[in-house]
């Protein structure tokens, strides 16, 4: 056939030529993005690892002795044990207050449910390390709900503890991260088909063992999941035991004091090997041992479940979830207070005064300024990489996307601390791209260990958008530039906003990536609190706190009112 | 000036290298005339929205080659190709007016605004909603047939050289189907674009298309007018998926150079079927099983025994306006379902139940093999 003689005569260079190159092109951008701030830091990490200590990259003293610390340092034994010990304990305390009240607000008769819903998330959202503060005004050895806890237990020869220490952690790690156990498994638990429920009812199965034996078995998948979640992030917190730990460390801390104290840099990123090992292990196993375990609990019949109407069942989970929900917002409450007083030890705060916030101009209006800067500019670059990579990895598929996605969701097991050390590993002073005290550093920070969060809530959204509107663009000529610019972008900007917007929340507040890579001229607010704290200045730390979290609080109501309904509201057409 | 459509040996495997490859498209080749109103037609799964993907180039072919006119366009991007598609949920733009929908593709060639315009009024104009752009609502705020026709007028703005439709009336109640089904029949006729339609219902298929393909399991199984479908379909497949078709187990008996006889389940009961509008298809063995296929106008009823007759009972008697139908069950394994007879006139005093002798026109009888699934 003649047609066949002719496209044999095209060559290849031609054929080439008419390929559609863009899409690799773009797909290349992240690529690189991630190949030099994340893939190439975490190298040199291992690599320093295995360095002598100190901050040079000498490959003279090539050796474990970073590892062997491990085997022969009472400091790093404890550490790493206080790590462990906290990061079980806390999946434990988290599932006994969020299982029970997730299943509460799931299936029994209650008022205030969707207040519990919103607020509960309020602790994710707000800085973990000011929690810890509050919780000293409190609970500190001068904190007034011990006092006044202890008056009436010391004649029954019980004492409160004092909030530094191991309990102290795992208390105010608990009350941070219970919403991640409590919103999952009140998913889980409003989802499991309720015919399996009733089908066991019929057989004439007693509730207690339905619960057992149907219900539980569904929701634990969930329910894994998020026991993972909040040990990952339990170890990977700084900021608590930063300020509760006193004698206790923890890797986290290990680290902080392995370069501030020691200025061993090699030392910090074997701890930080180890701390990468230790998440990476448990998310395999979550891989392995629970998700094959995933049953279908979604039913398609909108089976109602039978909520609990027994008052006494009513008034155990109102009563549960109020004391919850107290305890989580007590130390704000407390804070607030706090902010208005120079001194609180015993019963009273004393001093009112108004100076703490009247000095906050004069302290920190750079800090502020570079705060403000570094969220902003950080926001940005996470909006457009994670958009970017978000559409390439769920729409483009090139052979490759895959790393991507992967490269995309490391830092989620990353502990903030660990992403700082990577990057100081691979551009402190001396090495080809310093980039040691500069913004530039922390804003690159901020984007590896977001970027997860933007590229989540696009890929919802896009998963949402009809991808036949796409196709019908590049149908009618358009390009896939042209088409993401007026068809996808349009469309999916509620979730990018959405994302970029809690994204810019969490960076206003950002202590555990900040604190190994500021300088005097690139402090922030979070760094700032944080000196106050430790240096005794409660009444400051508390005005300072006070404005960080009502800032944030704005930030994400406006959010929420902004794009509450459109987020949710469907791109479909009919 | 409008193109052929020619396609080579196309085939498509999705995820080749995968554990579980699905061979959607096997050595499809044939070619659509220019201007041509051309139908694809087949079960769901048969892989007609694969081969429409694939003209488009929305997926890309794992064999063979497909042609627009003289041009190769195997390796050619949707975006490059000048195309137009409408897709079965219309896939309007929520964000835009209907104005802008319909102007899309004219923006994307940069076409001056004041021609934009003049294009897309014409456009709204041919698919019966000038009225439409006065308000320029959102396409949300249409109905669901107004909906279609924005949809059609967006693809053919643009003068595109190949217009594919992938079960476009599907979304739409049945009134609605009949009538907007006319109207792109209309409408390709008048701008003469050369055209697929892609429908899973055959009286649409029927109704429409000046050419139709059967498809299934990714082959192309018969092509030709819908008469030829009709009245010679080539498989028993087809035979049963345009129009009705009654069948029969039988075993060939005896044949000659134009006729084949078939000795039935029933003893003693043959059916020769000859005469020039018979088709007989593959082998034809001595001793091989066969179906014997007719349609319902081809079969008649008798009360009286018959010789040439197979025995059945009247099952159920349905008054259809034009004609009756009755179904008749028959016995020992003849046929698998109940026979389905139309005849002009009531027969008197014949009631559910009654035993009767069904016919074969042996004239029309048709002759498959009895592999593969109807
Ligand atoms: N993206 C895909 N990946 C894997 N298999 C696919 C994909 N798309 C289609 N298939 C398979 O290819 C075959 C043909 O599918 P296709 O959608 O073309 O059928 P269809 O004839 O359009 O059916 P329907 O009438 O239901 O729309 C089916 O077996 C389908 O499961
Ligand atoms: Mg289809």
């Amino acid at each position: 056939m003649s047609k066949a003689v002719i496209d044999t005569k095209e060559s290849w260079i031609e054929r080439i030529l008419k390929k559609d190159w863009t899409p690799y092109v773009v797909f290349a951008i992240p690529l690189i993005f991630l190949s030099i701030f994340l893939f190439w830091p975490l190298v040199t990490t291992l690599l320093r690892a295995f360095l002598g200590p100190g901050f040079a990259m000498n490959f003279e003293n090539l050796g474990t002795e970073n590892f062997s610390r491990f085997f022969t340092s009472r400091l790093y034994q404890r550490s790493l044990r206080n790590s462990l010990i906290i990061g079980f304990a806390v999946v434990v305390t988290t599932a006994f207050i969020g299982i029970p009240m997730g299943y509460c607000v799931a299936r029994v008769k209650m008022p205030f449910k969707n207040l519990l819903l919103s607020l509960g998330i309020l602790p994710i959202i707000m800085p973990s390390f000011i929690g810890a503060f509050s919780w000293i005004i409190l609970l500190g050895r001068q904190g007034v709900v011990r006092l006044f806890l202890n008056t009436f237990l010391t004649p029954l020869g019980i004492e409160i503890p004092s909030i530094y220490g191991l309990f102290g952690i795992i208390f105010t790690m608990s009350l941070a991260l219970y919403p991640f156990v409590f919103l999952l498994s009140y998913g889980a638990f409003s989802s499991a088909n309720p015919l399996l429920e009733e089908a066991a009812m019929m057989m004439g199965s007693s509730r207690w063992r339905i619960m057992r034996t149907i219900t539980l078995p569904l929701v634990i998948p969930s329910l894994g999941a998020s026991a993972i979640l909040v040990f990952i992030r339990s170890i990977g917190n700084f900021g608590i035991p930063a300020i509760l730990g006193g004698e206790q460390y923890v890797l986290p801390t290990l680290i902080y004091f392995r370069v501030n104290g020691f200025w061993d840099l090699n030392g910090a990123a074997a701890i930080a090997t180890v701390s990468i090992f230790i998440t990476g292990g448990m998310l395999l196993l979550q891989k392995f041992v629970i998700s094959r375990r995933e049953y279908e609990t979604i039913s398609a019949s909108r089976s109602e479940h039978k909520l609990h109407t027994h008052w006494a069942a009513r008034l155990f989970a109102t009563l549960y979830c109020g004391i919850v929900l107290l305890l989580s917002m007590a130390p704000n409450i407390a804070i607030i207070i706090m902010s208005f007083f120079e001194r609180w030890r015993g019963p009273y705060p004393e001093g009112f005064t108004w100076n703490n916030y009247l000095r906050i101009p004069q302290v920190i209006s750079s800090e502020i300024f570079n705060s403000l800067y570094l969220a902003v500019s950080a926001s940005i670059i996470t909006a457009v990489l994670g958009c970017l990579i978000a559409y390439i990895v769920e729409r483009r598929r090139p052979k490759g996307a895959i790393i991507l996605d992967l490269a995309v969701m490391a830092p989620f097991i990353l502990p903030g601390i660990v992403v700082s050390v990577a990057l100081l590993s691979a551009f402190s002073s001396g090495s080809i791209l310093a980039l040691g005290g500069t913004y530039t550093i922390i804003i690159i920070s901020f984007t590896i260990r977001r970027t997860p969060y933007v590229f989540r809530s696009v890929v919802a959204s896009l998963s949402q958008l009809d991808e036949t509107l796409e196709e019908s663009s590049m149908i009618s000529g358009a390009n896939w530039v042209y088409t993401f610019r007026r068809v996808s972008l349009p469309l999916i900007m509620p979730g990018i906003l959405a994302g970029t917007i809690l994204t810019f929340a969490t960076l206003l507040q950002e202590l555990s990536t900040t604190v190994l890579l500021y300088s005097a001229r690139t402090r922030t607010v979070p760094i700032q609190i944080f000196a106050a704290v430790q240096d005794g200045f409660f009444g400051e730390g508390a005005a300072m706190s006070v404005m960080l979290l009502v800032t944030v609080f704005i930030v994400v109501y406006i959010m929420n009112r902004m794009l509450g309904r459109s987020v949710s509201s469907s791109f479909k057409l009919g | 000036m409008s193109l052929s459509l020619t396609y080579e040996g196309v085939g498509k495997t999705f995820d080749p290298s995968g554990k579980n490859p699905v061979r959607a498209l096997d050595n499809v080749s044939f070619r659509i005339e220019p201007g041509e109103l051309f139908c694809l037609l087949g079960p769901s799964g048969c892989g007609k929205t694969t081969l429409l993907r694939c003209t488009a180039g929305l997926e890309s072919i794992t064999g063979g080659k497909i042609f627009y006119g003289d041009r190769d366009v195997t390796s050619i991007p949707p975006f490059r190709r000048n195309i137009g598609m409408v897709f079965q949920s219309f896939a309007l733009y929520p964000h835009m007016s209907v104005y802008e929908n319909v102007a899309y593709g004219l923006r994307v060639r940069k076409v001056p605004e004041a021609q934009v315009r003049v294009k897309v009024t014409e456009m709204m104009e041919l698919v019966g909603l000038p009225d439409v752009l006065k308000r320029n609502p959102s396409p949300t705020a249409l109905s669901g047939g107004q909906q279609q026709r924005v949809a059609v007028a967006r693809a053919l703005v643009y003068d595109p050289e190949i217009l594919l439709l992938d079960e476009p009336l599907a979304n739409l109640d049945a009134k609605l189907r009949r009538h907007m089904r006319a109207e792109i029949r209309r409408i390709q006729k008048i701008t003469n674009i050369t055209t697929i339609f892609v429908t899973h219902d055959q009286e649409e298929a029927m109704a429409i298309g000046d050419r139709l393909a059967v498809l299934r399991h990714g082959v192309v199984e018969q092509i030709g007018t819908s008469d030829q479908l009709y009245h010679n379909p080539e498989s028993a497949f087809v035979a049963n998926f345009i129009g009705k078709m009654n069948f029969f187990h039988g075993r060939v008996s005896a044949t000659t150079n134009d006729s084949v006889t078939v000795e039935t389940a029933v003893k003693g009961v043959a059916v020769t079927a000859s005469g020039e509008k018979v088709r007989i298809h593959g082998d034809r063995a001595l001793g091989r099983e066969v179906l014997i296929g007719a349609r319902p106008e081809q079969l008649s009823i008798s009360r009286t025994k018959d010789p040439h007759g197979l025995p059945g009972t009247v099952s159920i008697i349905q008054h259809l306006g034009q004609f009756v139908r009755y179904e008749v069950q028959t016995e020992g394994g003849i046929a698998e379902r109940a026979l389905e007879v139309d005849v002009d006139h009531l027969i008197p005093d014949l009631n559910e139940g009654d035993p009767v002798f069904v016919r074969i026109d042996e004239k029309n009888a048709g002759v498959y093999d009895s592999e593969g699934e109807r």
